[in-house]
């Protein structure tokens, strides 16, 4: 039996891939692992509930990047779209190599934010995806922490516990201009 | 002068008219034509003894009634009322029925209860609204009412006013007498000899307790039951209470042992109960017994229940199915599985999902919109939610993705389309 297969192209952290011939029913996670080798996005639960796997989905008119699973997610939605996954946040020279983490990245670092890591790439996503939704719609300072935890509430962790993910980006909210009002 | 006569009579007649008819309303506002089907027997308040020995039974029965889904407000006090009901004339509130006797009915007499639940009449003959089904309760024994005022009576006390309802005219209470002429049968049904015991206890459990009618019997414009369109299914809360006679169980998949363990457990491979009818088994028929969930079952589904259909695909134009296809398995396989298959004890089955077999797209087409969140279920059970699409998926392909599953697991013709989703989605918003 062979598996049906139809061409899958997408730009994935700005590097157009494909066409390349991608089975109909591969979820987007095995899609990243097995034909990009791009391994960052973690597979967990498999059923979308710990946001480990997340990848950003740009839109191209300018709209604010949105947070998918891609455990659930099928290979073929990304047709034609543009993802950012967890390695795509760093800044890199013209032979790939990291110049600059993101600022989420480096707050993480600078709190330790992190214990096993498996599912830091997902907290990582999701904080970039907040600091992206707030440079368009900036939220008043008594807000900050409450918006972090409805950010990222579903997003879990097993072993660190939620405080220092927390710390970390409202670090970044804090310090990056035009984020915060009042 | 014969013009005269004649207009003379004309003029006589339409005063008596209008004076009978007026005498006529006049009577049946003073209640006149109220019928109770309270004995005189009650009017002996119970022993405390009898009260500290019904009052077990009772908890039983007003959990099968569902009395609390409405008279203990989300996060409120136990029995202390307080459930809003939006009605397009202003909203009412659940009332506090615990034993307070300032707030609550710790001040009513035995014979009082048994008006209020099945005359729609409370202490000191003010009238109830419907919302109270005492339509339903109506059918209620004697001694299930007895039992259930002696468990209300040894509740806690709950110093908890009830809130104002915002109906405009108060007085309105009084023309119920009206709505209970034309609504409220004068006796309650006698057993049906030719059926079983079972298929009795059946109909008393779905009728006069669980109160089914009430949601799935529609409404004429009077909003009293239509009793000729028993339990054909009605449009509740903007989405669509099925039909639930034999022929419309069977439709949706459900023989009468798979339906009383999903009104016990909320879910099987029927899918997952929705909407209002997920507080229904979160309340009250979880915890029937084994022979009040069989019975309950075996009434809805019919003595002899008809067979369940085998469902076939229904026809899909390939455009249409391809498209929903690749829909499916992009946003809905991961967890409900490639072939429809689902995930136990995580996600609902396609392929026998009920849902998907009903008449109409509109449960469908809401539950894809908002999505349903996660919830607790009997049995220790507890689903994840599911995410709503509208921000994900444009309208049309909404359409392609409903009729792709309406079509090839629930047999039902593909005819939902792009204006239909764009007018709920405005419904919604």
């Amino acid at each position: 039996m062979t598996i049906a297969t139809r061409p899958l192209s997408l730009v994935v952290n700005g590097r157009q891939v494909g066409p390349l011939d991608v089975p109909e029913n591969l979820m987007m996670v095995d899609f990243l692992h097995e034909y990009l080798n791009l391994t960052g996005s973690r597979l967990a639960c498999g059923q979308g509930v710990c946001w480990a796997c997340t990848v950003m989905l740009l839109d191209t008119d300018g709209a604010p990047p949105r947070e998918i699973r891609t455990c659930i997610t099928g290979a073929h939605f990304f047709q034609g779209r543009h993802v950012r996954t967890v390695e795509g946040h760093a800044e890199r020279d013209a032979d790939g190599a990291v110049v600059a983490l993101s600022p989420v990245q480096q707050a993480f670092i600078e709190h330790f934010s992190f214990q096993c890591g498996y599912c830091t790439p997902g907290f990582v996503t999701g904080a970039t995806v907040l600091i992206e939704q707030l440079k368009r719609q900036p939220v008043a300072r008594a807000d900050v922490e409450t918006t972090i935890e409805a950010a990222l509430s579903p997003h879990v962790c097993r072993c660190t516990g939620y405080v220092r993910y927390y710390e970390a980006v409202r670090s970044v909210i804090l310090d990056t201009p035009g984020l915060v009002v009042g | 002068m014969i013009i005269r006569k004649v207009w003379h009579r004309v003029l006589l007649a339409a005063a008596v008219i209008v004076v009978l008819g007026g005498g006529f309303a006049l009577a049946v506002l003073a209640g006149a034509f109220e019928r109770s089907v309270v004995s005189a027997a009650v009017d002996t308040p119970l022993t405390p003894e009898e009260i500290a020995e019904l009052a077990p039974r009772g908890r039983y029965i007003a959990t099968a009634a569902d009395c609390v889904a409405c008279h203990t407000a989300v996060g409120g006090a136990p029995w202390a009322g307080g459930r809003p009901f939006e009605m397009p004339m202003g909203t009412l509130y659940a009332t506090n029925i615990s034993p307070d006797p300032t707030y609550g009915i710790g001040a009513w007499t035995r014979a009082d209860f048994h008006r209020a639940l099945r005359d729609g009449v409370a202490k000191g003959g003010r009238h109830l609204y419907p919302a109270m089904p005492y339509v339903s309760y109506r059918q209620m024994s004697e001694a299930d009412v007895d039992a259930v005022w002696a468990y209300m009576l040894t509740r806690e006390p709950m110093a908890v006013p009830d809130r104002q309802d915002s109906l405009p005219f108060p007085y309105v209470r009084q023309f119920m007498t009206f709505w209970n002429l034309l609504n409220l049968p004068g006796d309650v049904p006698a057993p049906a000899a030719q059926k079983s015991a079972e298929w009795n206890r059946g109909r008393y459990l779905v009728d006069a307790l669980g109160h089914c009618g009430e949601c799935h019997t529609p409404r004429d414009i009077t909003m009293g039951m239509v009793s000729s369109r028993y339990l054909q299914g009605a449009v509740i809360e903007g989405v669509d209470a099925p039909d639930i006679t034999p022929e419309g169980l069977a439709r949706l998949g459900f023989a009468p042992e798979r339906l009383a363990h999903f009104m016990r457990s909320g879910m099987g491979p029927e899918g997952v109960m929705g909407f209002a009818m997920y507080d229904v088994v979160h309340h009250s028929t979880q915890y029937l017994t084994d022979e009040d969930a069989a019975a309950m079952a075996a009434y809805l589904a019919g003595e002899p229940a008809p067979a369940v259909p085998v469902v076939a695909a229904a026809p899909i134009a390939p455009d249409t199915a391809e498209n929903g296809r690749r829909l499916y398995v992009a946003v809905c396989a991961g967890c409900h599985g490639i072939e429809g298959e689902g995930t136990p004890t995580m996600t609902p089955a396609m392929t026998t999902n009920a849902e998907l077999r009903l008449p109409r797209p509109t449960n469908l087409l809401a539950v894809l919109a908002d999505g349903i969140p996660w919830r607790d279920f009997p049995h220790g059970n507890r689903l994840q939610d599911m995410p709503g699409f509208t921000d994900l998926l444009s309208d049309a392909e909404i359409a392609d993705l409903s009729n792709y599953l309406r079509a090839t697991w629930g047999g039902r013709a593909p005819d939902v389309a792009a204006a239909d989703v764009a007018t709920l989605r405005r419904a919604r918003d």
